[in-house]
């Protein structure tokens, strides 16, 4: 019946999937305000639910597909078709549509969205209960989902370019939902910024792509892109002046390379777009925005961090795998950033207070994980983390949710209230937490047989066995006749070996938070009995939006326990620590040889590898197999080091060898407590660079702009009117007198003869035509012996020959009907012949 | 007499009006400088006539001189008699309302 109803190039079901979170938006950010929170919930709730049916059955459409069909297949939905122009070196007929489509890749994409997201609603529902702008907070949650599913179901880059702006735009408006506090509005637009040097690169890329594969849909490109890497000749490469194509002599010549750094196209595009990935998936050096982006609610921390907005720097690099395959280098810098960026989050993650932060941290440091695993071209092993990542990440932070929220019964401080210094011991009050997030901390620490091993084992192992990190160099460089730079054998070995210490590190601070969270004793107040406080009005439901009325309390009197939250936020909890663990027997590559996720998505990367024009990145499938398990210690390895110390250190000694660890190195421990003050070091040089421009372009305003533009420019006028104003006195004789001057002014002129003489010369002869006048009459004197040649007459032009180097005088007199004689004389000088014939001739006569 | 006496009579006659339109302040005598300026120019338009009598143009100039005169003075007067009616006087210097 579905098929029926919506034929697979025409399934406008994607519309109702993509509308309806939009309708959502709509009626609560016009009526929100009036509906009331149980009308906003219920419509926020239903069209968020209603997508996700949809997108289930949509998934299902395509699974049926699939399965009857082998092979590549999708769902494509035209809205509308928008442009066509010529694009491409002319080649053809460029289209952008807004049109949308679903394969493997997105239709996974889409449930994570959907689903994840209308979990995140359900918990939002009740975590932002007590908001004053409830209203606007669901519009902005709907909006992001909106914009998200045109992220993912986008056709073609443009469409995908929207929805990646509208992420940008919800994520400054989220991050920066309670505006009131300036730090939260800072980080909204810390956001927003770092997301748009990104976008740039975006930009770029697309603008290459259509100028190099003429084409901007998926489709297109692929089909396109054989040519960018393939053609030895000029035509697909690109000279790069690295400071700009100007000529430097003398002792900024060394500025100037000789001749311009020469890359393919692909190449080209691939950086591009990998700089828009490393904005929007916060990797270094752009990855600044996301630990700030904490200042959200926390709902919005979930959502942005876990399934959504981040990943799809991820999403775009598997979406357009088959370009970025094309070039070693692309690929390389890829692994690089991702590997560094998992390594130097994590060590910032370790040290941090703030259960957020923590989080956050950890977000930026899995990220790095997933460009590891597409960088080494094991595209399904990379976005299997995506996958699994969003369950588990979502759950923890959700999880810290809960903290927060039962915190804030007693601590109204929001930095206070996230300090994982004040909690401890919340195990007792808060089970359904604790477990939660016991789950989804060994998910991500990489326990054996839950969803997080199996995804970060895979991309450590791919990382082991791929040859070199692109595994095509070979095969590229013959295609191309020419060396594709690759990078050196021992390459995929070291990236494995820094990615088991991230992995390492990763148990650790993951279970350090775990531990500091939920075990030991309660830090934060002191406990009385409960039964002593039933009486007391409810007030542990805290309005979170940091408008402190409640006085700070004192904490060392005998307060309510914490508590647990209500089923709004727990039942996320459980469902989302459910997929934690059980998601990753989609793809559980160490046990069994079946894996569901790999061949769902294999249709989509197929091509990539046939384009590459090898069989695969991998080593032959025996090999391969052979080293699948040793190589899975590693990540136990990690797992159980990093598991053990954060034990050892924080359940057996109670964060005592921390303590000392730390005042043994009070620097090292500080510089990471600043993490590693990259934003100090921004702010010291990109950020002091632009304020000395603005202050500049200031001043420059200010002074020469306003004041001697603008406000120059007006005394002058002002001026001029005052003196003319002094002529303006209405008293008939002064004008009349004015006009008398006027008169008399124009009688002198047109009484003087004016000589003058149009002058035009070929090879040396000159002529001189006079200019005509009222009653004229002509003398000449071309020779220049001062005497004229003939008397005043009508001869108006003259010819005078005038050697090379010489020169000479004319004179013309004219006289007027008055009898007034004017002269002028013209100096006719020949220059000498140009110099270079003369070297020429001198050098024939020398030989 | 010579056409040259005539022109110069002219002169004189157009100078006296001019210089008596410049310094006198009573719009009477203002009015009646124009019409000595006025009375110059048709007189050296015949005069020209006289030394050139192949046509009529200088004559036909001067009769239309005239006409102008007439309406002009019309006007004249009725603005005089305005401003008196306004001012109170017939001095130049005071009528300056469009001055402020």
């Amino acid at each position: 019946m579905i098929e029926t109803l919506f034929p697979a190039n025409d399934f406008s079901l994607i519309g109702i999937i993509l509308a309806l979170p939009l309708l959502g938006a709509f009626v609560n950010g016009i009526w929100g305000r009036r509906l009331g929170k149980e009308a906003v919930k219920l419509m926020a709730l239903a069209a968020i639910g209603a997508s996700f049916v949809c997108a289930i059955i949509a998934f299902l459409a395509l699974d049926k597909m699939v399965s009857r069909e082998h092979g590549y297949q999708r769902l494509t939905w035209t809205a509308y078709e928008w442009m066509h122009t010529v694009g491409g070196r002319g080649a053809g007929n460029v289209a952008i549509d807004a049109k949308f489509s679903i394969d493997a890749l997105n239709a996974v994409m889409m449930l994570i969205v959907t689903g994840v997201g209308f979990l995140i609603h359900l918990y939002a529902s009740s975590y932002m209960g007590k908001d004053k702008a409830y209203w606007r907070f669901f519009t902005y949650l709907n909006l992001f989902i909106f914009s998200m599913l045109v992220l993912i179901l986008g056709d073609n880059l443009p469409v995908l370019f929207v929805g990646w702006e509208g992420v940008g735009l919800c994520s400054y408006l989220l991050i920066g939902f309670w505006y009131e506090g300036l730090p939260n509005a800072a980080a909204g637009k810390k956001a927003f910024i770092a997301n748009r040097i990104g976008d740039f690169g975006l930009i770029c890329g697309m603008f290459l792509l259509v100028h190099y594969t003429g084409a901007l849909d998926w489709t297109g490109i692929k089909n396109g892109a054989d040519i960018l890497a393939s053609n030895p000749s000029d035509y697909y490469q690109i000279h790069v002046w690295p400071i700009g194509g100007g000529t430097y002599t003398g002792a900024l010549a060394f500025l100037q390379p000789k001749s311009p750094i020469t890359i393919t196209a692909a190449t080209a595009i691939g950086l591009a777009l990998f700089l828009g990935c490393a904005g929007k998936s916060a990797q270094i050096p752009l990855y600044v925005w996301l630990p700030d982006a904490m200042a959200g609610p926390t709902p919005v921390s979930a959502l942005i961090h876990a399934a959504t907005m981040v990943t799809a720097g991820i999403y775009l690099v598997c979406r357009l795998s088959f370009v970025f395959v094309l070039s070693p280098f692309v690929m390389t810098t890829i692994v690089v950033t991702g590997a560094a960026t998992a390594i130097l989050a994590a060590t910032i993650a370790l040290v941090q207070n703030d259960i957020k932060k923590v989080l956050a941290y950890s977000t930026v440091s899995q990220l790095g994980f997933m460009f590891v695993g597409v960088g080494v071209g094991a595209f399904s092993a990379g976005f299997f983390h995506v996958f699994t990542h969003a369950f588990f990440k979502a759950c923890l932070f959700l999880g810290a949710g809960s903290v927060i929220h039962a915190m804030h019964g007693r601590i109204h401080d929001d930095v206070k209230s996230q300090d994982m210094r004040f909690m401890g011991g919340l195990k007792k009050y808060m089970p359904f937490t604790y477990w939660t997030f016991l789950t989804a901390t060994l998910a991500i620490a990489g326990a054996p047989l839950f969803s997080g091993f199996f995804s970060k084992d895979e991309i450590l192992f791919k990382a082991f066995v791929s040859k070199s990190v692109n595994p095509f160099a070979e095969q590229l460089s013959s295609k191309a006749g020419a060396t594709v730079w690759a990078p050196p054998a021992w390459f995929g070995q070291a990236v494995f070996v820094v990615m088991v210490i991230a992995a390492t590190m990763t148990a650790f601070y993951m279970f350090r938070c775990f531990f500091l969270t939920f075990h030991g004793n309660f830090r934060g107040w002191e406990v009385g009995r409960a039964s002593a406080f039933r009486s007391l009005p409810a007030d542990e439901e805290v309005d979170h939006d940091g408008d402190h009325h409640h006085e700070e309390e004192d904490l060392t009197v005998p307060g309510p326990p914490p508590h647990e939250s209500p089923w709004q936020m727990t039942v996320p909890l459980i469902v989302l620590a459910a997929f934690s663990f059980a998601a990753g027997f989609l793809n559980p590559a160490p046990l069994t040889h079946t894996l569901p996720m790999e061949h769902w998505l294999q249709p989509v990367f197929e091509g990539t590898f046939k384009i590459g024009g090898g069989a695969g990145p991998i080593l032959t499938r025996a090999d391969a197999q052979k080293l699948e398990w040793p190589l899975a210690f590693g990540g136990i390895a990690a797992f159980a080091i990093g598991t053990g110390i954060a034990y050892w250190m924080y359940m057996m000694k109670d964060g005592a060898p921390a303590r000392e660890l730390a005042a043994k190195a009070p620097k090292l421990h500080q510089l990471l407590l600043d993490k590693w003050r990259i934003d100090e070091l921004y702010e010291k040089t990109i950020l002091a660079a632009v304020d000395a421009l603005a202050d500049t372009m200031a001043q420059v305003d200010r002074y020469i702009i306003d004041g001697v533009l603008a406000r120059g420019s007006s005394l002058l006028v002002a001026a001029l009117g005052h003196i003319l104003r002094a002529f303006q006195n209405g008293v008939v004789h002064v004008y009349a007198l004015a006009m008398v001057v006027g008169l008399a002014a124009f009688a002198w002129h047109f009484t003087t003869p004016h000589p003058d003489a149009t002058m035009t010369e070929a090879s040396g002869d000159y002529t001189l035509e006079a200019g005509p006048g009222m009653g004229y009459s002509f003398r000449w004197d071309a020779d220049g012996d001062g005497k004229a040649d003939s008397d005043f007459g009508t001869q108006t032009t003259v010819k005078v020959h005038v050697d090379p180097g010489k020169s000479q005088a004319v004179t013309l007199e004219v006289k007027n009907a008055f009898g007034r004689v004017g002269a002028k004389r013209f100096n006719l000088a020949r220059p000498e012949k140009a110099k270079v014939l003369d070297v020429g001739t001198g050098m024939m006569g020398g030989q | 007499m010579t056409p040259s006496h005539y022109l110069v009579l002219g002169a004189l006659l157009f100078v006296i009006g001019g210089v008596g339109f410049l310094v006198r302040r009573n719009v009477l005598v203002t009015l009646m400088s124009i019409e000595l300026m006025l009375n110059a120019v048709n007189l050296t338009l015949v005069t020209f006539n006289r030394m050139r009598p192949e046509g009529m143009g200088g004559q036909m100039f001067a009769f239309f001189l005239i006409a102008a005169e007439a309406a002009e003075v019309a006007v004249g007067l009725a603005i005089v008699l305005s401003m008196f009616r306004i001012r109170r006087t017939v001095r130049s210097d005071d009528a300056d309302l469009l001055r402020n």
